[in-house]
């Protein structure tokens, strides 16, 4: 409802007061006698508000006269009439994800407006302190308002850049609930809401196979959640995890929208590490992780992501498919390696790698160094693990 | 809504024979793109402005006005000429912004301009 209010006052934090204004004014009507229909009860009421509130400001400002009422469009009377809350969210995320919005505010402005957590939330998920978070997530909203970013879809010749920016935002947001998922249940709710946006994502732009990749990407790595953590609490790397915990439904939906991409037969980074979680949950019809495989596909998305992170990915599926010796040459090989011994994947790689090869004092060299940067409770639970079996 | 493309340019890139056949070439195409503004009813004023040696700068302070010879800040790109034009949104300036004719090294920044 927040996201209809915004997109017809193209004003989100006016959406945002009159939407709490209504909703507080609910609470002694309703008691009073309860609405027939109390969502379009709210959005009535939000919009009442919303539009005194323009009209108040109008008047401070000393305005030329006073903004005409908005003509009625057929569309406000089906929403009067029927549903009142038209599925606005595609249109916010764009607004959301312009590339006028600072890149680094754009995933925590999605998720506040389109998914409305709290500042509070995205402060911690974030790793900032709340009132920077606050500041970023103000500036954002008033650029949005003030430089007169449209409230529309982009026209599809607008795509290359706008498709990308919003693909990229969702990334991020879901790798930070990712990472928190290994350390709290907090963020399983969290990762709830961008499994629904890519999900919305993908139902409305269905002929983009990188929007089909990313929601396919996020509901193989979600099916896996369950078993991302052992009884203690310890990391639980995908080949090691308890299959019986994977949840089938994500798995299929994630299959289907990862063929359904295929079939538009434009491949992408995002389709390309979907293929990769995907391989990895063949497991459980072969038994087996095909690891050769996942090297094919790691060699295939290093031309989109030429970069550590792949690398380093890619070294470790080697060293299972190859044997640690070519892991390890790999890993060698990645760009950039000499300036990764500060990278805590980087560390936990080399550690594994020089333990299956047999060479316990670099293990026991990078174990300690991967510990003394900092993992998340659940990976150092798993490394001191990992540390301890080698002595 | 009003915006403001300011035009950002290093000024040396005139200078020499070459320099100056590009700028006539640039020159040409603000020419080209003003009249397309024109026609699509979006321009509202532009002008391009004399180099920066040409500049003198008032400046304000607790004690009074000074005069001063120069532009305000001594960077390398400077404002080399505006358009102000009447768009529906940042997108369709920015679309504009993009036909502006600039070489390598300038920018053009847009601006939307304050209603009061």
């Amino acid at each position: 409802m927040v996201a209809a209010l915004a997109v017809r006052l193209r004003d989100l934090d006016l959406a945002e007061e009159a939407f709490a204004e209504a909703s507080a004014a609910a609470v002694p009507a309703w008691r009073a006698q309860w609405p027939r229909d109390p969502a379009a009860w709210l959005w009535r009421a939000a919009w009442r508000r919303a539009l005194d509130a323009k009209r108040r400001a109008a008047v401070r400002r000393r305005l030329t006269p006073d903004d005409p009422q908005p003509a009625s469009t057929p569309e406000d009377e089906v929403i009067a009439a029927s549903d009142p809350i038209p599925d606005e969210r595609l249109r916010l995320i764009f607004v959301c994800c312009h590339p006028a919005i600072a890149a680094d505010a754009r995933a925590a402005l999605t998720l506040k407006v389109v998914c409305g957590l709290s500042t509070e939330r995205l402060a911690r998920a974030f790793l900032m302190a709340e009132p920077a978070m606050l500041q970023r997530i103000t500036r954002a909203k008033r650029k949005i308002r003030d430089a007169g970013v449209p409230f529309e879809v982009p026209g599809r010749e607008m795509w290359p850049d706008r498709l990308e920016a919003v693909l990229a935002t969702l990334e991020i947001a879901y790798a930070q609930a990712y990472e928190d998922a290994a350390l709290a249940s907090d963020g399983a709710g969290f990762a709830q809401e961008v499994l629904r946006l890519s999900g919305l994502l993908a139902e409305l732009i269905p002929r983009e196979g990188e929007v089909l990749g990313l929601a396919a990407l996020v509901r193989f790595a979600e099916a896996r959640r369950p078993a991302r953590l052992d009884p203690a609490g310890a990391m639980v790397p995908p080949a090691e995890q308890d299959m019986g915990l994977w949840r089938g439904g994500l798995i299929g939906e994630g299959a289907r929208l990862l063929d359904a991409a295929a079939d538009l037969g434009a491949t992408g980074p995002r389709q390309l590490l979907a293929g990769i979680h995907g391989l990895h949950l063949s497991r459980r019809d072969t038994g087996v992780t095909p690891w050769a495989a996942i090297v094919g596909l790691y060699d295939a998305l290093a031309l989109f992501r030429p970069d550590a992170v792949t690398g380093v990915n890619r070294a470790v599926a080697v060293g299972e498919a190859s044997g640690a010796a070519a892991g390890l040459a790999s890993l060698d090989a990645v760009p950039g390696a000499g300036r990764l011994t500060n990278w805590l994947p980087y560390q936990a790689a080399r550690a594994g790698l020089c333990e299956r090869a047999g060479l316990r004092e670099d293990a026991a060299a990078a174990y300690h160094a991967a510990l003394a940067l900092g993992p998340a409770p659940a990976e150092r639970l798993y490394l001191e693990r990992r540390l301890g079996a080698l002595t | 809504m009003q915006y403001m493309l300011l035009v950002y340019e290093p000024e040396d890139l005139d200078q020499g024979p070459e320099g100056q056949a590009s700028l006539m070439d640039v020159a040409a195409r603000h020419m080209a793109l003003a009249k397309a503004m024109s026609e699509a009813g979006a321009m509202q004023a532009g002008a391009g402005l004399q180099p920066v040696a040409t500049a003198t700068t008032v400046r304000t302070s607790a004690s009074g006005q000074t005069l001063h010879d120069g532009p305000f800040a001594e960077t390398r790109e400077h404002l080399g000429g505006f358009y102000l034009i009447e768009a529906p949104d940042l997108d369709a300036a920015i679309k504009w912004a993009r036909q502006v004719p600039i070489r390598p090294g300038g920018s053009c920044e847009v601006r939307p301009v304050a209603t009061y």
